[in-house]
């Protein structure tokens, strides 16, 4: 009787704990969208929407509203290297750009369109958390190795990642600067869950869209497949085996990790279906002023060329206005390069942990983007999250959240000192620009081999309780 | 470092790690031994500061095409009775007639326009300086404020422009005269004159390659108001016309009729804004009446907003010249309760004498420096520190630091106030002859002004500490904090020795990083730092009331902030292991952020918080934990950490510095809101620090201090 009422108290107080949680965060998350709704309303000079860190050329609101002018006044929107968008974009926001209600800020339909972006992205975040988590309680029970103490803890590490994107200052100022990145992360982050969740429409449609957006996503298509494929996040598969040869009778453990081709073709079928939809769109936006051969010009070819060299908290910038002109090309190939070299090796390497796959290609892409913005950490910071359980003995993150912290302090004060002052140069700003990516670099380098660590433990831990 | 110190516990726990890098190995040592370091780092950064002055490189001129002193003066002295006669005919005007402003403007316009040069007005509005917290990470313009002043505040500048007679017009150099046209003052009407005397030569010769801006500026609301306000006219035009009306309208009815009414000179005078190119340097001049002066002397000031000083190559250029080509003394200000100091005295003579041993050593170690020399060096290095430390601009010079343009501010003042015609003509003359000299280098500059440094400390008219040098000393200061971060963030989340088997080891569970609560922390205390720095805007709002109850409110509020965020904060969970030692470790890192970032904005602020600071954190321990102890040392580091955390209080320290050099006798709680109010008023980044990283680190001190372990 005692030990049934006990377990009575626990079970109540864990419905409690699940309900204060879910509480806690639709409580935040509403705090959030009021945070972000009075900095769109606060009168003062903000002036984020200006700010390098925030609007690159593909992400500026501003340069959106001149391809929207430029298209409404019958030109071709990418006239005069202003616009580098998408036309559906244009096409979606452009409207909303030129349209001001009385005594409001302007640019506020925008601004009310990121802040629900950011807080669908982050919906979807938290689902795919539940996931995510649901899938690795699972394996660890099929290994036996889940201990009830665990499982005790305020916020399931889907609330925490939504959060933390929540409440992330960068994804703030991402939404209230006005910059397009909260869209595309929106796009990312419906991939992510489409692929958990199995629906591979959704993350065909995702992915075409991130794609179309802003063209580094295109390599999340692995990790996608790799999660239609094998199933969400589990250790490696060769513990299952290992397990199998030991214990031969059991039933729960015989599963067979197979690699389902149908769900993949399923993907594929729909990642054409869902091209030829958007490349269509996109021709019927352009047709009359420009063609879809201009469009590939100036968005993919613009990314990929790294034309515009103002300044931003990327590396490239920098490189490209001091490289000679006849290595410009060697270089540019070399650069890009350097994502496609890390996909496979990654890819092999971590198979069996597709979201967290998906998690280091975001945050590759992010450092050697050719026009990174702060969306970008935005984005993989928020996916980190998802990973807390796993990623609980990581190193450095002190360091590394000192790091960030005196990174993106330091960057506004030189960027001022060599702007406004002129009493700095260049080589201020590009310093904790190369500060920055050397703290991406760390973040990225940690959190993979805290992750191996965690597989390895895993391995220990199940041969030590199949000795026993 | 904390990047090694993260290393070390990977050595210690996982066996399958190699062993560490020796880079690694060299930073495990240096945090093991973090007190050794630290009380060594910190000793040579305070040893380093005082050694500045010893340090000290004389200037030189960097810009080769600045040659000053390569060509002779043309001055005649028909430009200078001409410029007599303009001070005669502006002084003999009655100035208690209403009109006597408007009377001398016209005098003066008239006598421009007589030299064949373009002449305008520019109207302005004094604004009031208003707190723009944003304002330092925006564009100059941006703080802009739009609001309709009264009409009452208004003034007139009078501008003359030269046109280079063989030049594009895309450069300037400009020469500012602040002077009260209601006013009649002898020493002001001496700097009309001079600055008349080198303009009427300007006019006339053929080497110009810049044009050459003359503003005589309206200095009745503040000689700052008028330049800033016509400098901003200057380089942000406005294309609406909302806002010039506003002014214009102003005059309509009153007289700004009667200037435009006629034009006497060779040339018409326009009514609307007269530009020229960029402007390469800008120098104001003033002349001053000080008494018991032994020769003529020249006082150069260079501090702009927030620290900033305009290229060395400017000074270097003043001074060579007025030293060697006109004989005026120049001098930079400096502390004089430094020089009675007994003990600076007693510091020179052992740095003198330990020169002097090392000299006798060997002849090529020359780094002695006479003690007199030592102990005016120093004085002179508190003044700059101070003042840019500050962060409020020295004179109207600081308004062309805005728009990145290098300008100095030169006051002359003459040894006694001259009532011989000759013996003043002469002093005009070698005023105006400098002021040629300059303007004749400055005119050879090819690019802007970029030679030189634009970060230095001047320790004497001569002689300066360039940034590399004095930047040592605040890093010596500062490596500590790292370091003992590191270490006590590994002493904190050590491996509990229970968990060293096997079995607790290899377990999963999640367990929170300890350092999270401790940031939470920090973090609400600065976020409560923000607040109390917001405070001020909204509680200077409250009308009729004086500096002393401000004052109040903003201490009473601050409390009842504190004590709030406290209460809401205040978790009820039991004190656990390693809790203050996290608590300190991101408190130092915090503090190390700030006072990195602050020696980037404002260099002075930072090596001055440095020295309260550093030693607040490093030494701040839970005074129970010494308590418990008793011993001698612990009595010690008590007393300390009491004293520094008094000290450490801004209006305390600002009391106690007050009282050290003024005396205790009168002390009013105002004065403290009235010196910070005059902070924020310049937009100086120091008020931004002393409320964002000072105050929440001496409260985070306390905090842990008071930790109950």
């Amino acid at each position: 009787m005692a030990t049934a009422n006990t377990e009575e108290e626990k079970s109540k107080s864990e419905q409690q704990k699940n309900h204060g949680g879910g509480g806690g965060f639709t409580r935040w998350a509403v705090l959030a969208v009021i945070f972000r709704l009075t900095l769109i309303y606060f009168p003062g000079n903000l002036n984020l929407s200006s700010r390098p860190e925030v609007s690159t050329p593909l992400t500026s609101i501003r340069r959106l509203a001149e391809g929207y002018w430029l298209k409404q006044s019958s030109m071709s929107p990418y006239a005069g290297s202003m616009y580098h968008g998408s036309p559906l974009l244009l096409s979606v926001l452009g409207p909303l750009t030129v349209k001001r209600i009385e005594g409001q800020p302007s640019h506020i339909l925008c601004s009310l369109v990121f802040v629900l972006a950011d807080l669908i992205s982050a919906i979807l975040l938290r689902a795919t958390g539940r996931k995510l988590q649901m899938a690795y309680r699972k394996s660890l029970k099929s290994l036996n190795l889940l201990n009830k103490s665990t499982d005790s803890g305020g916020l399931s590490s889907g609330d925490i990642a939504a959060l933390v994107y929540l409440w992330n200052p960068f994804t703030i100022v991402a939404c209230v600067g006005l910059s397009t990145s909260p869209v595309e992360n929106l796009f990312n982050i419906l991939t992510l869950y489409g692929a958990a969740t199995g629906i591979a429409p959704l993350a065909a449609f995702g992915w075409v869209m991130a794609t179309h957006l802003s063209l580094y996503p295109a390599i999340l298509i692995i990790p996608v497949i790799l999660v239609l494929g094998y199933g969400p996040d589990a250790p490696p598969s060769k513990l299952f085996r290992s397990k199998e040869n030991g214990k031969v009778g059991d039933d729960k453990s015989s599963q067979e990790i197979i690699f389902s081709w149908g769900r993949v073709l399923h993907l594929l079928v729909w990642t054409s279906v869902w091209s030829v939809y958007v490349l269509v769109l996109c021709s019927i936006s352009v047709k009359q002023h420009s063609s879809l051969q201009e469009m590939f010009q100036r968005t993919y070819g613009f990314i990929l060329t790294v034309e515009d060299l103002s300044p931003n908290i990327g590396v490239l910038w920098y490189f490209f206005a001091e490289v000679f002109d006849f290595f410009r090309d060697f270089f540019l190939i070399v650069f890009h390069s350097n994502i496609l070299f890390m996909i496979l090796p990654l890819a092999i390497r971590l198979k069996h942990r597709p979201c967290f796959l998906a998690f280091v290609y975001i945050a590759i892409s992010s450092m050697l983007k050719s026009y990174p913005s702060v969306g970008d950490p935005a984005l993989y910071l928020g996916l980190l999250g998802l990973f807390l359980d796993e990623l609980a003995d990581m190193q450095f993150c002190f360091f590394l959240f000192c790091g960030y912290v005196g990174v993106s302090v330091l960057s506004p004060v030189m960027h001022n000192l060599w702007i406004w002052r002129g009493t700095g140069n260049a080589n201020f700003y590009y310093a904790t620009a190369m500060a920055y990516a050397c703290f991406q670099i760390v973040l990225v380098v940690e959190s993979v081999s805290s992750m191996l660590n965690h597989d390895r433990k895993l391995m220990k831990l199940s041969a030590s309780k199949l000795q026993k | 470092m904390a990047k090694v110190e993260k290393k070390e516990v990977a050595a210690a726990t996982p066996p399958w790690k190699p062993k560490p890098r020796p880079i690694v190995r060299l930073g495990i040592v240096l945090i093991s031994h973090s007190l050794l370091v630290s009380v060594v780092c910190c000793t040579a950064g305070i040893v380093a500061l005082f050694l500045l002055p010893m340090l000290a490189k004389n200037t030189y001129i960097s810009e080769n095409a600045l040659m000053p002193g390569s060509a002779s003066s043309m001055l005649s002295n028909h430009d200078i009775s001409e410029a007599e006669r303009l001070a005669k005919d502006l002084t003999s005007l009655n100035s208690g007639a209403a009109d006597a402003g408007i009377e001398r403007r016209r005098v003066l316009a008239k006598y421009l326009s007589d030299l064949g040069v373009e002449v305008g007005y520019h109207k302005f509005q004094s604004h009031q300086n208003q707190f723009h917290p944003l304002h330092f990470f925006s564009s100059p313009d941006s703080g802009l404020s739009q609001e309709n002043g009264s009409c009452s505040s208004y003034g007139i500048n009078v501008v003359g422009i030269i046109r280079a007679p063989q030049a594009d017009g895309k450069e300037a150099i400009v020469l500012v005269t602040p002077f009260n046209f209601r006013k009649n003052s002898s020493s002001e009407a001496l700097s009309i004159s001079i600055g008349y005397a080198v303009f009427s030569l300007l006019s006339r010769v053929s080497w110009l390659a810049k044009d050459i801006i003359w503003l005589v500026a309206d200095s009745q609301y503040g000689e700052y108001a008028s330049v800033a306000s016509w400098l901003r006219d200057y380089h942000i035009p406005v294309f609406s016309a909302s806002s010039s009306h506003n002014a214009d309208s102003c005059f309509e009815g009153n007289n700004i009729n009667l200037l435009r009414e006629e034009s006497p000179g060779r040339t018409e005078i326009s009514s609307g804004f007269r530009r020229a190119g960029t402007m390469a340097a800008a120098l104001v001049l003033k002349v001053t009446d000080v008494k018991g002066q032994l020769e003529d002397t020249l006082s150069v000031y260079a501090e702009a907003s927030n620290g900033q000083m305009p290229n060395l190559d400017l000074i270097n250029v003043v001074n060579y010249l007025a030293v060697h080509r006109q004989g005026l003394r120049v001098k930079v200000e400096k502390f004089l309760s430094v020089l009675t100091w007994e003990w600076i005295w007693m510091l020179g003579d052992t740095l003198n004498f330990i020169g002097k041993v090392a000299g006798s050593l060997n002849p090529e170690w020359k780094f002695g420096i006479s003690t007199p020399d030592y102990v005016e060096g120093t004085a002179t290095l508190a003044s700059s520190l101070y003042r840019q430390a500050l962060g409020i601009p020295t004179g109207p010079h600081g308004a062309f630091r805005d728009f990145q343009v290098d300008a100095i501010t030169l006051e002359i003042s003459p040894k006694v106030v001259y009532t011989n015609q000759g013996r003043r003509n002469e002093f005009i003359l070698r005023s105006a002859r400098l002021i040629e000299g300059v303007v004749r280098s400055v005119n050879n500059l090819l690019e802007k002004f970029h030679q030189s440094f634009f970060l230095y400390l001047l320790t004497s008219p001569a002689k300066f500490v360039s940034v590399g040098v004095y930047m040592i000393g605040f890093a010596l200061l500062v490596a500590p904090l790292p370091l003992v971060a590191a270490s006590l963030y590994v002493d904190a989340n050590k491996p509990e020795p229970s968990s060293q088997d096997p079995k607790q080891k290899l377990q999963i569970n999640f367990k929170p990083w300890k350092w999270l609560s401790a940031a939470k922390q920090v973090f609400t205390v600065h976020a409560w730092g923000v607040f109390v720095s917001l405070l001020p805007y909204f509680i200077s709002q409250i009308p009729n009331s004086t500096p002393a109850a401000h004052s109040i409110i903003w201490f009473s509020l601050s409390t009842f902030g504190l004590l709030v965020l406290y209460l809401i904060t205040k978790s009820p969970s039991k004190p656990q292991k390693g809790k203050w030692e996290n608590l300190k470790s991101v408190t130092i890192s915090a503090v190390f952020i700030g006072l990195l970032l602050m020696s980037v904005v404002n260099f002075a602020t930072a090596q001055i918080g440095a020295l309260v600071l550093v030693p607040a954190c490093l030494l701040a321990q839970p005074l129970k934990l010494d308590i418990r102890t008793a011993s001698l040392k612990s009595f010690l580091r008590i007393a300390t950490n009491v004293f520094i955390s008094f000290v450490a209080f801004p209006p305390a320290g600002f009391f106690i510095l007050k009282g050290v050099n003024e005396g205790f006798g009168n002390m009013d709680v105002g004065e403290f809101w009235t010196w910070l109010e005059s902070l924020w008023a310049w937009n100086s980044a120091t008020y931004i620090y002393i409320g964002m990283v000072h105050l929440p680190c001496w409260v985070l001190c306390l905090q842990i201090l008071l930790h109950s372990c």
